[in-house]
Order: structure tokens, then sequence, then C-alpha cells
């Protein structure tokens, strides 16, 4: 027992400690210029860390208005993506023949350039508003909800009639009616498959938002931010938006597996 | 591989009404926008104009490129980059999934850094890449290569951890060597899963591609795509190259399955649970 | 069976994209506006500009303070952004109103359908196709009003010849032989517009061939006209006028934001030699030291280039003993970037996205200044801003 209990928190530690060591690792490389050496770049182009540090402390309240926007961006995407998602996974539970075909559809989004599909939304929401805040947002959001969708309908199709050939008999031998295994049985099972989708959707909807600001026509978020830097060759800057975005896409990441794990564990509890 | 089967068995006829119906809402939406607003074929043109234009003998680049033969000589250039960029995507991330089943100390140091090497953005990544590189082309090959190869390792990965216990024990009691767990084993059960990471990475690798284009000028489609959107050419060529690249995408996509068959013929119908 | 699944899936894409623009156009009414004007020639464009609108005044029309002050207090001044917006906010402060733009995309849609009603525009780009009826135009022709930066007092200089300074310093033959040799080019293109557009056309420029003339004609009125109006003779083509940089520096510290405290600080202490030499603009024959070099443009290949275009189609370059790639622009790897990473040689910028490049700890040095004016100017529509 006690050696089971030390043994999975070594495991715990050896999850968290290692790529925090290579981290410190990488850290270290990189300030002492040793990465530079290797990659054969510059300061200018690859900014020394503490100076991307510096940058986001300096200017973290000036930040905190971009990441808002590109928050409200990526988790609208997400949710509204993640629903339809659903939706469509459900609909083609539900019917079969008809929803499949809806199913491959959106399967294949995946192959179509988004960011060509970003300038050309800016045209569809342009009657939508005077606002140019509002419109903007708007655009923004459906470009996420297109990079947020195909894999939750794919994954709940998959959770919501990949159930046990057993559990479906049982069920159809107590007598419940469709709906009734539908909400008892198809809901549950899928559960597991929606945590699956969002596992790719969480950091596809922060990347999905930051791409849809490049070409947003309100002048904020971070991707924006990134871009306008890069553009203008201010890259320690445009590091420093960089990491942020990586932050919030790794933050969002680790609150889906606690959700995940405490949902899931009350589950299995049951 | 059940879901791809059932669509086979009904989808003649639900393929005709989903055209159909696709079509029709289509052109409706295309007749809207033509009567109120005042450049249509900037928000929705008609579909038989699309087609039409694809067609169109008209030259439309100083070099006497048609719309046609500008999409397929920029397509060759995009596609020869996307294709290879794809190869070393697959094969790094195959040999990283190897690695990681391996040895675990790789897995829990390169996953989350995989992962956090897929949040950079490709215009933070493309100037370290030029600066290594040199060249705009072999950036361009390189930033498709990482963009793909995290699908293929992850599934991949999932492949290998998918053999029960049970399959590892029966092996093991026969005496089997590690090289020979993985040739006899692991390596054949893992391939579902594999090229359902392949499928997942094909499109992603003609998508980065075209997404690389835009860095920088030159021929491929992603370059002629922002000139289109930019206004020096006709926005006929925009529609074309993204319908264009949305037939590629599914192409490849289906291409991988056929390959697939080709290459496991023992593929039976097992259940995959892979990502995505 | 197989295609027709792929079709299927391809058109189902676009299905719910034009679902999405359903939804969006149930909700307007945008009408339409009427394009009578469709038929006016490709009228004349940034010299005219004060004349125009004191003609103007007597139908009416609202002088350029009341335009931008109305549209900035609409929230309806766009510009592209990326560096191409200090003038617009050098403008928007000079007349108190905030400095805030809305992005335009690189079309004129915007205006077109009113949601922006004070457009940036270049003189030889955007203004040809929202006056002009070819194709691709959005045939406004004389309703279009303009304000011009250089008479505001806010120009900043653009396109000019630019590269690092290291490889100044150890190429100067190289460098003063490819700007004098780009120098002779340009100085040609403005005396044959007409042959400087066939000769881009001719080395893939897909823009087309109407746009590209009109392009032609108004690129050689900047390149021989100085921010005052006075005319710049041939020998003077690429002189840096200290005047008119001063201006633009002095722009740009003042409304270039950078959040980097080291580089903001550094753009302050840059002075005109930090960003400028003119000890290359004239070769005196020695062997340059590296005969195979790249130029990147500032943007896709168009008149806009036409002097380095023409410099390579004539022989110019070959005749100085250099072999030239040019390499076209648009896309997100700057030419900034280019240049300081070795990709390419030279590069054309504009002076203030070399200024911003500097304090971001670039080291680079504008060899010769192409464009002696201001090219950028706010257009808008005149029924948008008449009295009533």
């Amino acid at each position: 027992m006690i050696l089971k209990k030390s043994k999975s928190l070594l495991n715990i530690l050896s999850t968290v400690g290692l790529p925090v060591l290579f981290g410190a690792l990488i850290y270290i490389l990189w300030q002492t210029k040793v990465l530079h050496a290797l990659f054969g770049t510059d300061e200018i182009i690859l900014p020394l860390p503490d100076r991307i540090g510096s940058i986001i402390s300096d200017n973290f309240t000036n930040m905190l208005p971009q990441i808002a926007s590109t928050l409200i961006v990526a988790l609208g995407g997400l949710v509204l993506g993640s629903l339809l998602g659903y939706f469509i996974g459900v609909a083609g539970a539900v019917f079969k023949k008809w929803g499949m075909g809806g199913l491959t559809i959106v399967s294949a989004f995946n192959a179509i350039p988004l960011v060509a599909l970003a300038p050309v939304i800016n045209n569809w929401t342009r009657d939508l508003s005077n606002q140019v805040d509002i419109r903007s947002t708007v655009a923004k959001i459906i470009t996420v909800t297109i990079f947020c969708t195909a894999s939750m309908s794919v994954n709940a199709y998959r959770g919501l009639t990949e159930v046990k050939p057993f559990s479906e008999d049982l069920f159809a031998s107590y007598g419940s009616g469709k709906l009734k295994m539908f909400l008892k049985l198809r809901l549950p099972n899928s559960l597991p498959y929606v945590f699956t989708a969002l596992r790719v959707s969480v950091p596809a909807c922060v990347i999905g938002a930051v791409v849809s600001e490049y070409f947003a026509e309100q002048v904020v978020g971070v991707g924006r931010q990134i871009r306008e830097n890069i553009v203008k060759g201010q890259f320690p800057t445009a590091w420093a938006y960089i990491a942020i975005a990586c932050a919030m896409g790794i933050l969002m990441y680790v609150i889906l597996l606690i959700v995940e794990s405490i949902v899931l564990k009350n589950r299995r509890a049951r | 591989m059940k879901i791809i089967n059932k669509i086979l068995s009904a989808k003649s006829t639900v393929t005709a009404v989903w055209v159909l119906g696709i079509v029709v809402i289509w052109e409706i939406c295309a007749f809207i926008v033509e009567a109120t607003q005042r450049t249509p074929i900037n928000v929705l043109p008609h579909l038989y104009q699309i087609v039409g234009s694809f067609f169109d003998t008209k030259p439309i680049t100083g070099g006497g490129d048609t719309i046609l033969t500008l999409v397929m000589s920029s397509a060759a250039e995009t596609l020869s980059r996307a294709l290879i960029g794809f190869i070393i995507g697959m094969v790094l991330g195959y040999v990283l999934a190897l690695l990681m089943n391996l040895s675990h100390i790789v897995e829990k140091i390169a996953f989350p850094y995989l992962m956090i090497i897929q949040m950079i953005p490709i215009l933070g990544m493309a100037p370290i890449v030029l600066s290594i590189t040199g060249d705009i082309s072999s950036a361009r090959i390189i930033i498709a290569a990482i963009l793909t190869f995290y699908p293929v390792s992850t599934n991949t990965l999932a492949g290998f951890k998918s053999v029960s216990r049970e399959r590892h024990e029966l092996m093991r009691s026969y005496g089997a060597t590690k090289f020979q767990l993985y040739t006899k084993m692991l390596i054949p059960s893992a391939m579902s899963y594999f090229f359902t990471g392949l499928k997942i990475s094909a499109p992603m690798a003609i998508t980065a591609s075209i997404l690389v284009d835009t860095l920088q000028g030159g021929n491929g489609l992603g370059c002629m795509l922002s000139q289109s959107l930019k206004g020096s050419m006709t926005r006929f060529v925009f529609w074309d190259i993204v319908i264009f690249s949305a037939v590629i995408g599914v192409l490849s996509f289906y291409l991988m399955g056929v390959i697939e068959r080709a290459l496991v013929p023992s593929k039976r119908g097992k259940k995959k649970k892979a990502v995505n | 069976m197989k295609n027709k699944r792929l079709l299927a899936a391809i058109l189902a894409v676009c299905c719910t994209a034009s679902a999405l623009t359903a939804c969006s156009n149930s909700s307007t009414s945008s009408t339409a506006t009427d394009s009578s004007a469709s038929e006016a020639s490709s009228a004349e464009a940034s010299s005219e500009a004060t004349s125009e609108a004191s003609s103007e005044a007597a139908s009416g029309l609202m002088s350029n303070e009341e335009i931008i002050k109305k549209a900035a207090s609409e929230g309806m001044v766009g510009n592209w952004g990326l560096g191409n917006e200090y003038e617009i906010q050098a403008l928007l402060s000079k007349y108190g109103q905030p400095t805030d733009y809305v992005t335009m995309d690189f079309t004129m849609d915007q205006i077109d359908k009113d949601s922006i009603t004070l457009a940036s525009a270049m003189t030889y780009n955007e203004l040809g196709l929202i006056k002009n009826s070819y194709d691709g135009g959005y045939s406004y022709g004389d309703e279009i009003g303009i304000i011009d930066m250089n008479d505001e007092g806010v120009a900043m200089l653009e396109d000019m010849l630019f590269c690092t300074k290291a490889f100044a310093e150890a190429n100067p033959n190289t460098v003063k032989a490819f700007t004098s040799a780009s120098m002779k080019g340009w100085v040609y293109a403005c005396e044959h517009p007409d042959e400087a557009e066939e000769i881009v056309f001719k080395y893939g420029s897909s823009v087309s061939a109407d746009h590209q003339k009109y392009m032609a004609g108004e690129v050689a009125k900047l390149v021989t006209t100085d921010t005052k109006g006075n005319s710049v003779p041939a020998a003077n083509v690429g002189q840096m006028d200290d005047e008119a940089i001063q201006q633009t520096l002095d722009l740009a510290k003042k409304y270039i934001k950078i959040d980097d405290a080291t580089a903001a600080a550094k753009l302050q202490e840059l002075t005109l030699d930090d960003i400028r030499s003119k000890d290359y603009l004239t070769y005196d024959g020695g062997a340059v030291e590296k005969s195979d070099v790249k130029i990147q443009l500032k943007w896709l290949p168009q008149s806009q280039f036409m002097g380095y275009y023409v410099a390579l189609d004539k022989g110019y370059y070959t005749e100085a003993g250099l072999n030239v790639e040019i390499v076209s622009g648009g896309g997100d790897v700057s030419e900034t970037v280019a240049v300081n990473n070795g990709t390419v040689d030279f590069g054309v910028t504009w002076v203030s996205n070399l200024i911003n490049a500097n304090a971001g700890g670039m080291d680079l040095l504008e060899v010769a200044q192409v464009y002696q004016r201001s090219g950028l100017v706010l257009c808008y529509k005149k029924s948008m801003f008449t009295a009533q």
C-alpha cells in the first residue's frame, strides 16, 4: 500500500518534474545564447527570455485588454463550436442515414485553409453592425467556431453510437424507449469522448483566435499584437505576446484536464 | 472504419440530396448577395461563376497564364513542398512516438513541449526557421513538417499503448526480444492508429503549406491567394484556390485510406479510440 | 461514387459558409450605391487635391478638418496598420482626435459599403481602384474626394532602398553600383511610364494592365515631385532631402508606440545619421565586392517598383557587373527582417518601417530615397460629407 502510494507520488513528481527540468535547461541555454549559436540566429529574432519577461511585467496592465479580447473570442468560439459540433453529432446519431452525410462534410472542414476564410468572413459580417468592435468580434468568433466544430462532432458521434452492445440489449430488455435509452445510456457514454474532442479543440481555439485576429477589422488582441510587432520588426514585444498566447493555451488545457479528471472520476465512482 | 463503412452503404441517395441541397442554399445566398452587395464576388459568387472562371481562357498575368494554368503551376509548387514536409513530419512523428514508447522519461519530457510547439504561431516561428535555413523554400518545408508531425506522433503513441497487457505478457512468455516485440506486435497493431494520424495530418500539411506560402512572395498557392485577396488579381483566383485546396485536402484524406488498405491487408474492423 | 462524396463534402462546407452569409444578410438593409460616375475617366489624383477641394466648397462639401473630425468621432477612419498607420495618426492628432483606426483589408470594400467613411489609399493603387472603372475598380470617379498628407504637413517618406549597415560597409562598391543602376532605372521608368508598365507586366505582375498603367503614372509623380510640390530633376532622383526625412523621423518618434522599454528609448535617440547615408548614391566604377544580389520588394510585383524592373530589363544592373534577383514581398516575413538576416541583400521599405526596425535592434541603412513625397491619402465619398 505504502509502496504503491510512494510509487504514484514518484510518478506525479516525474510527470511534473522532468518537463520542468527540461524547461530549465532550455531556459539556461537560451539565456546564455547557446541556443542562438545552435540555430545560427541572433538576439533580434530570438530575444533573450529576461527581456521578454521584463516587457511582460512592464506592460502587463496594457496587455490585459488584449488578453481579455482574445479570451472572449477563443472561449466564445470554443463554446459555440463545441455545441454546434455536439448537435451535429447528435443529429448524426439520431438520423443515421442523413446525419452521417453531414458529419463527413463537417470533417472536411479540416481540409480548408482557415486563414483563407478569415478575410471573407469579415465581408459577411460587415453589414451586421456599424460598431467595428461588434462586427469584428462576431467575425472572429465565427472563425474559431468553424475551427472547433469538426473534432467535437466526430467524437460526439462516436461517443453516442459506440456503446457496449450488451448495455443496449439490457436497456431494450427493460423496455426502455428510444428517448430514455438516449438520455440514460448514450449521452453519458459520450462524455469521455467529449473530453477527447476538447483536448483537441481547446488548444485549437486559442490558435484560431490568434489567427482570426490577424485579419480582423478591430486592432485588438494578442494575435494582432504578434503580427503587428513581427511585421514592424519588434521581435521582443512579439515574443512577449507569443509567450502570453502559449500560456493561455496551456492554462486552458490544464483547467480542462482538471475538470476532466473530476467529472470522469465522479462518473466512474457512480 | 465501421463508420466509414456505414457511410458507404447509405451514401448514394444521401449524397445526391446533400449535393442538391447545398447547391440550392448556396445559390439562394448568392442571389441575395448579388442583389444587395455592390461587389458580390468579394462576398459570395455564384457557383457557376467560380467553376466558369476556372476555365476562363483570358490570361490574367503578364506571363499569359489563365486562372487554370496559374492555379495548377502554383499547386505543383505548394503541393510538392507539402509532400516533402508531410514525409519529414511523418517520419519525425513516428520516430518520436517510438522513442516516447521506449522511454517514459522521453515521453514525460517531450509531451508537454510537443503541445507548446503547436501553440507557437507560425508567424513567430518563421523568422527563426528562416534565419536557420537562410532560404525561404526550405523554411516553408520545415514549418509544414513541424505543423504536421504532432497528430502522427500522438496517434501512433496511442496505438502503441492500446496493446493490452495480456498480449504483452504472451509475447514475453514466448521469450520475444524487445526488437521482436516491436516488429511482431506493437508496430503492426499501431498501424491503424498511425494512419488515423496521417489522415488528420495530410490535409493539415496542405493547409500549412498554403499558409506558409503567404509569408513571402513567390509562386505558391498561398501567394496567389493573398495576391488575389489584396486585390492585385481577380477575386476568382481566391475562390478557385479555396475550392481547389478543399478538394485536394479531402482527396489526401482518402488517399491515406487507400494506402492503408493497400499496406495493411489484415486490417480488421478494429475499434479505434484515436485522438480526434 | 467516391467523387460524388467528395463533391458533397466540399459543397457542404461552402453551404455552411453561405448559410452564415444568409444570416448576416437578413439583418442588413445595405443598398448598392449608384455607380453613375463609372464613366469618369481615370482622374488625376494627388496633385490636384487642393484646387479640387476649393472648387467643391461652393457645393457644400465640408472642409478637410470637418471631415476628419466627423469620421474620427464616428470611428470610421480606416488604415491597414502594420506600420502604415503613423501618418494617419499624426493627422488625427493634428485635429485633436483619438488615434484609433479601423483595420482595412487590402480592398476598398469597406468604404464601398460605408462601413468606414474615410479610407486610407495610396494614390497609385487603392485610389485608382476606387475611382476607376476598369477590372477590379469600384467606378466612383469624381465622387471620391481626397485629403493629401503632403498638404496637411504630416507627410512621412515611403518607398526607399536600404540594406544593412554592415553590408554597406563591407561591400561599398556593390551598394553604390546597385543604387545608381536602380536610380537609372527609375529615371527611365518615370520618363517612359507606359513602357515601364509593360516591363513590370512581363516580369510576372498579375495586376491588370489598365491599373498597372494608372499606377505607373502616379508613381512617376511621387518620384519626381517633393513634399512641397516642387519637381525633382532626373539627376536628383533618389536624393535624400534632410528636411523631409527629419520630419518623417520626428513623426515616427511621436507615433511609433513600442511596449519594449529598451527599444522605445533607442527610438528617441535615433538621428538622421543612424538611418540614412548619402555616400552610396553615386558609383564611380570600382569593382563590385559581391555580384549576385537579391532585393526584396515591400509589396507584390507591380508598377510601384517599376524602376527596379526597368533596371533589370534594360540591363543596367548587368552593366554595373551585378546579377540581380527581385523577390516580391507582401508576406509577413517583412523586408526589414529578410534584409537583416541576410536572406536578401537589399530591400524596399518605408522610412518609418526602417526606423521601427532600427529601434528594435536592427542596423539598417537607407541608401536612396525613391519616393520624394508621401503617396498616402485619405479618401472619402463626397456625398457622405456634404452639408445639407
